[in-house]
């Protein structure tokens, strides 16, 4: 379905410093380095698959997205997409793969997205009742009823997403790759979104990849995660693992309504969490296998304690896992 | 058999974004004057008798066809193209199973219905100031000059193509066209019939690319030049043109870098 072997992309970028006389040089001795976006990646999607792209900003995950649907020629390394070497771009490819991005838009602006379809069914050759039953079946999941014929230039950023995606799915493709597909848009419509990408994969089995900064969007749709940092695959596996792995902790939290549960309390470990959050909440972490234990002291010593466990949370067990990486690294 | 398929659907909804753009178009469409200043200034230059052959009615006559071959023959190809490397907006077409190059084609032939309704008024107006113009080329010629106006755009947009590409590898590849666009103005025709030219320079006219992009169906349509050869000259171009546009084309991709997006 979809191969990555040691794959790897270096840009060459232009250097040019500040001012006059380096404009100037700049004419006849340009600069350039080299940047190692992407390098040596590996890893295999099956099909049907649902699966996260993770990093920080700048970490290689667009520059591996676009090398995946074509659009940039690896450096080193194997890629085969449902068979075919992506960057051929051949057209019986392109047909079965999409790729969204965010912020790029193929809406042709001053028209109605009702046109950007209708052109979209005729460069990926839709059969006519084909394309009706799913531009059918995308108004009605997208809620794009009211939006058909309206320019694309009078649409808000989340109405226009919505098309983008539509646009991107009136061929039915296998694959598909998208890039921050929620950026921008409110609570409401990030969760629509997320609704319609899992209702694709369930209903048309499509494969999904997809990179976020929204620890909402790997949560509600992607169980397996990649994490990119600095160019290199540094985990693949499920969210529940990489949790068990670098985040083995559970955090005992107790309400202390009355005052006079507290001296019961520190004795178990527990302490006041902060000042702002009020001098009733005490707060003990303890590791997972220990947790239960911990819980049966706690109702012991005090048997009415309101109490709840909380694990921690997916940004916290990113971060340290990118910490750990910069930490390995230096 | 895809691209056949899609081309007529690509042609509507080019036609409805000219229509869109309607304003822009009209104001695009009416600067390419430059034909009608050649007029006035080659009219005051034969005001005392024929230059080079050509008195004041064959100077209009000829700048006349000279408009509207340009009109139907000019493509804006390498501007759209270079804006839409440097900002990555050509990603979402890399992607699709059509290239952009035959959608930016379908959008030129569909603009042409407002191209033709904006240059109608200038011809008409042009008839009533010197109606001596008025000249009947046979059926064959008309024929002839309709096909060689398709190869004439064809040429156009294959050098537009090339020098759009050129931009995958330099930062902007806009001013090495406008400085193709200084020789080919002298040397297709646009700006003065190559007649009047020099002899070196009609020399370079002969086998250079310039006359196929437009001085080729004019000199057909005014019953200048032999039929057959003019459109073999064209066909022999287009065919190095498309060979060139495709090389240039498929290299610039592989550079592409999909920067903004």
């Amino acid at each position: 379905m979809i191969e990555v072997a040691g794959l790897s992309k270096t840009f060459r970028v232009p250097q040019k410093e500040e001012g006059f006389a380096a404009s100037l040089r700049s004419i006849w001795d340009r600069r350039y380095t080299d940047v190692e976006a992407v390098r040596g990646i590996s890893f295999r999607i099956e099909p049907g698959e649902r699966v996260g792209f993770l990093g920080p900003n700048g970490a290689g995950k667009t520059t591996t997205l676009k090398m995946l649907a074509g659009l940039l020629h690896p450096t080193a390394g194997q890629v085969r997409v449902l068979g075919h070497v992506p960057q051929a771009r051949s057209p019986e490819l392109l047909s079965r793969i999409t790729l969204v991005m965010g912020q790029k838009q193929q809406l042709l602006w001053d028209l109605p997205p009702r046109e950007t379809f209708a052109l979209n069914r005729a460069l990926y050759n839709v059969p006519e009742a084909e394309y009706r039953r799913t531009l059918d079946d995308l108004v009605d999941l997208l809620q794009l009823a009211p939006l058909l014929d309206r320019p694309v230039r009078n649409l808000s950023l989340g109405e226009r997403m919505k098309c983008e995606l539509a646009a991107a799915l009136i061929h039915r493709p296998e694959v598909l790759f998208l890039d921050e597909p929620t950026i921008g848009l409110d609570v409401a419509m990030q969760q629509q979104v997320r609704a319609f990408i899992l209702a694709c994969n369930q209903r048309f089995n499509a494969t999904i990849l997809l990179t976020s900064h929204y620890m909402q969007d790997i949560q509600a749709i992607t169980p397996r995660l990649l994490l990119i940092d600095q160019g290199s695959l540094c985990y693949d596996g499920s969210l529940d693992a990489l949790a068990r792995r670098v985040a083995p902790e559970r955090r005992l939290i107790v309400r202390a309504a009355d005052p006079a549960l507290i001296p019961l309390l520190l004795p178990l470990g527990f302490a006041p969490e902060g000042a702002d959050r009020g001098a009733d909440r005490l707060v003990c972490t303890v590791p997972a296998g220990e947790a239960n234990a911990r819980i049966a002291r706690l109702l012991q010593a005090a048997p009415m304690a309101e109490f709840e466990v909380e694990s921690p949370p997916l940004e916290e067990v990113i971060r340290r896992v990118f910490q750990k990486n910069d930490q390995e690294k230096t | 058999m895809n691209l056949l398929r899609a081309f007529p659907a690509m042609m509507r909804i080019g036609f409805a974004e000219a229509v869109a753009y309607r304003a822009e178009m009209v104001v695009w469409v009416l600067a390419t004057t430059l034909p009608l200043v050649m007029l006035g200034l080659w009219n005051a230059a034969a005001e005392g008798g024929p230059v080079g052959g050509y008195d004041q009615i064959a100077f209009t006559r000829y700048f006349v066809v000279i408009l509207v071959v340009r009109h139907l023959t000019s493509v804006w190809l390498v501007w759209e193209v270079n804006w839409m490397i440097r900002t990555g907006s050509l990603s979402p077409w890399l992607l699709r199973p059509v290239s952009f190059l035959w959608w930016n084609l379908a959008q030129t032939l569909g603009g042409w219905p407002l191209r033709v309704l904006v240059i109608l008024p200038l011809i008409a107006g042009i008839a009533l100031w010197r109606p001596e113009i008025a000249w009947a080329p046979g059926p064959v010629a008309l024929l002839a000059g309709a096909v060689s106006v398709l190869l004439a755009l064809a040429a156009q947009y294959l050098v537009q193509c090339i020098f759009g590409a050129l931009s995958f590898f330099l930062d902007q590849s806009v001013g090495l066209y406008n400085a193709w666009f200084a020789v080919w103005a002298l040397l297709s025709g646009y700006a003065l019939p190559v007649s009047l030219l020099p002899g070196w320079a009609q020399t370079l006219a002969v086998w250079l690319p310039f006359r196929a992009t437009l001085g080729a169906p004019v000199s057909i349509l005014l019953g200048e030049a032999p039929i057959l050869p003019t459109l073999l000259f064209q066909a022999a171009w287009i065919a190095a043109l498309a060979l060139l546009a495709r090389l240039t084309w498929e290299a610039g991709v592989r550079r592409y870098g999909a920067f903004g997006a």
